[in-house]
């Protein structure tokens, strides 16, 4: 059985809005578990609680109830908290502190050896590609450098959990591809990530396992490959010698081409349309599955609340 | 004690860079410099009228230092939400705020020494002379202006910036008058502002306490067990303020 680097039991949080408003409930009940050494994407539409989620398990917020455990501690607990590296969902900083002055800062925070924080912190500038603009005061640096930056204090003191809030929000492709190549390389080593994203290609390409968190609750969770198989198959088809318009088995999609049409059907529905195409003197040019994407199951439990 | 002992200095370091705490600074020495002038334009004793005007100007700036940065450093903190950054490692709550108010109190206490020297060197080029009183009540101020940046915190907790601004210059106002307006009460007859004015005094400090300035100006004599006692009202007060802040951001969801 895997080792479990963060439960998350029964997580309630609700918020009071202010006088004369209905407190809102934001968590209602969220369950999940991340196993030791996984990439694990926690992924949900917005306001669908994830920061809510990433906050209370870094002690930001108090869960109303709930139970949180990092490494098999409870979560508030300082030990706990020492195994944990953070970035926020954006990257929040002194703009009076150059970016070593930074790290050298969050350094303290870590209470890592005196003597071993210079060496620390020129490696983890380094990792995120910083190291010649270390001495630059933060204000002038662009939103990508200060998201690396942002990166680096969240590695400093070799997390056991890495936890990242939207960690490639409002980066450019370049920037994007650098801290994939940073969360793999974590992952090489053994950390446990656990990362919240819109970019769903992003989550598809490293992650092992996803939790998909709608209305304050988790509605899937579990490997890329299985949620996809979950999903009913597909098919498309192509013909010639007819409209779709005029046919009566429901389709999922249909295009006009040149020279034939197009149109996407579910599989519980396929056989009827040959049937169909045939009786109505159609041909049928070219038939092939079509492999359903995370990005469509998650959409379709966003849209649809999961239900 | 690393992680307040690296807040406090961030702090510092922080305020230091900070243009406003320059800004009011270069007020302050002006004005001491200038004190000349008014004990010039004034009927009396030059010396008496330099030394009250200074410590006043001194008392004065430390104050609007200490309320606004306190407010500003530790709102902007919460506000920026570098704060996110700090409580998501393993730091107490309770850390944080001592480290924030410890490197705020540090500022104050580096300005009021600027501001100091400043007044001691004028005395000298002026008066020919150097009087040890004003350090005397410069450190009463000091004290005073502890108390004030603890009142800053607990506000900058409860509260947001302008606000916490406003409350804590009434503290200070009221502070300085209270035992004043008590008094007067002890001669009126009025229903409802005698209570008041009771609740007033006893929840809020008696920050005349620490004004010593009548008594170095004047070269009176101050006892020892007076000193002690306002020493003790004044670290009491503000470890009792302090505790309430703490009490407060333990639990406060940072949304």
């Amino acid at each position: 059985m895997a080792e479990i680097a963060l439960s998350v039991e029964g997580l309630h949080k609700s918020f009071d809005p202010g006088l004369f408003e209905r407190r809102v409930d934001v968590l209602k009940g969220l369950s999940l578990e991340v196993h030791r050494g996984e990439t694990f994407g926690f992924l949900g539409p917005n306001g669908a609680g994830k920061t809510t989620t990433i906050k209370a398990i870094t002690g930001l917020i108090r869960p109303d109830r709930g139970r949180i455990s990092v490494c098999g501690l409870p979560h508030d607990r300082l030990e706990a908290r020492a195994r944990i590296g953070f970035m926020a969902e954006q990257p929040y900083v002194y703009n009076h502190l150059t970016g070593r002055e930074f790290l050298e800062f969050h350094a303290e925070l870590l209470a890592l050896p005196r003597a071993r924080v210079g060496a620390r912190v020129a490696e983890v500038l380094e990792l995120v590609s910083m190291t010649g603009a270390a001495n630059r005061a933060m204000r002038t640096f662009s939103k990508g450098m200060l998201q690396r930056l942002s990166l680096a204090q969240a590695l400093l003191g070799r997390p056991e959990l890495l936890i990242l809030d939207e960690p490639m929000s409002g980066l450019d492709p370049v920037g994007r591809r650098d801290v994939r190549d940073l969360i793999l390389a974590e992952k090489e080593r053994g950390t446990t990530v656990f990362f919240s994203s819109h970019i769903i290609p992003d989550v598809e390409t490293i992650c092992d396992r996803v939790a998909i968190l709608v209305d304050g609750t988790v509605r899937a969770v579990g490997e890329v490959r299985e949620l996809v198989a979950q999903e009913a198959e597909a098919y498309e088809l192509s013909f010639v010698g007819g409209d779709a318009v005029d046919l009566e088995t429901p389709l999922l999609a249909s295009h006009r081409g040149s020279d034939a049409w197009w149109v996407r059907v579910a599989g519980e529905h396929r056989d009827a349309l040959i049937r169909e195409l045939a009786a109505s003197g159609a041909r049928l040019v070219a038939l092939s599955p079509v492999r359903s994407t995370l990005e469509e199951f998650v959409l379709r439990h966003y849209e649809g609340g999961g239900r | 004690m690393r992680a307040v002992a690296a807040i406090a200095r961030n702090t510092f370091r922080e305020a230091l860079r900070d243009r406003v705490l320059y800004l009011f600074l270069g007020f302050a020495v002006l004005l001491l410099v200038c004190s000349k002038l008014f004990g010039l334009l004034t009927v009396g004793d030059e010396g008496k009228v330099i030394k009250d005007f200074g410590l006043a100007g001194i008392q004065l700036f430390t104050m609007l230092i200490a309320v606004m940065m306190s407010v500003l450093l530790i709102s902007r903190e919460v506000d920026s939400r570098t704060v996110y950054n700090i409580l998501a490692k393993p730091v107490r709550r309770w850390q944080f705020l001592i480290g924030k108010y410890l490197g705020l109190l540090a500022t104050v206490a580096v300005n009021l020494a600027l501001m100091t020297a400043v007044l001691l060197l004028v005395t000298v080029v002026y008066l020919r002379e150097f009087d040890a009183g004003l350090l005397f009540a410069a450190a009463m101020t000091l004290l005073e202006m502890a108390l004030l940046t603890a009142f800053a915190t607990l506000f900058a907790v409860l509260t947001r910036p302008m606000l916490g601004t406003v409350f804590t210059l009434a503290v200070f106002v009221i502070g300085h008058v209270a035992e004043d307006i008590w008094l007067l009460t002890q001669h009126v007859d009025s229903g409802i502002v005698r209570p008041l004015v009771v609740a007033v005094h006893a929840v809020l400090p008696n920050l005349e306490r620490f004004n010593f300035k009548a008594e170095v100006v004047h070269g009176l004599g101050v006892s020892s067990g007076e000193v002690a006692l306002t020493v003790i009202y004044g670290l009491a007060y503000t470890a009792m303020v302090l505790v309430l802040a703490c009490a407060r951001f333990r639990t406060k969801d940072l949304v």
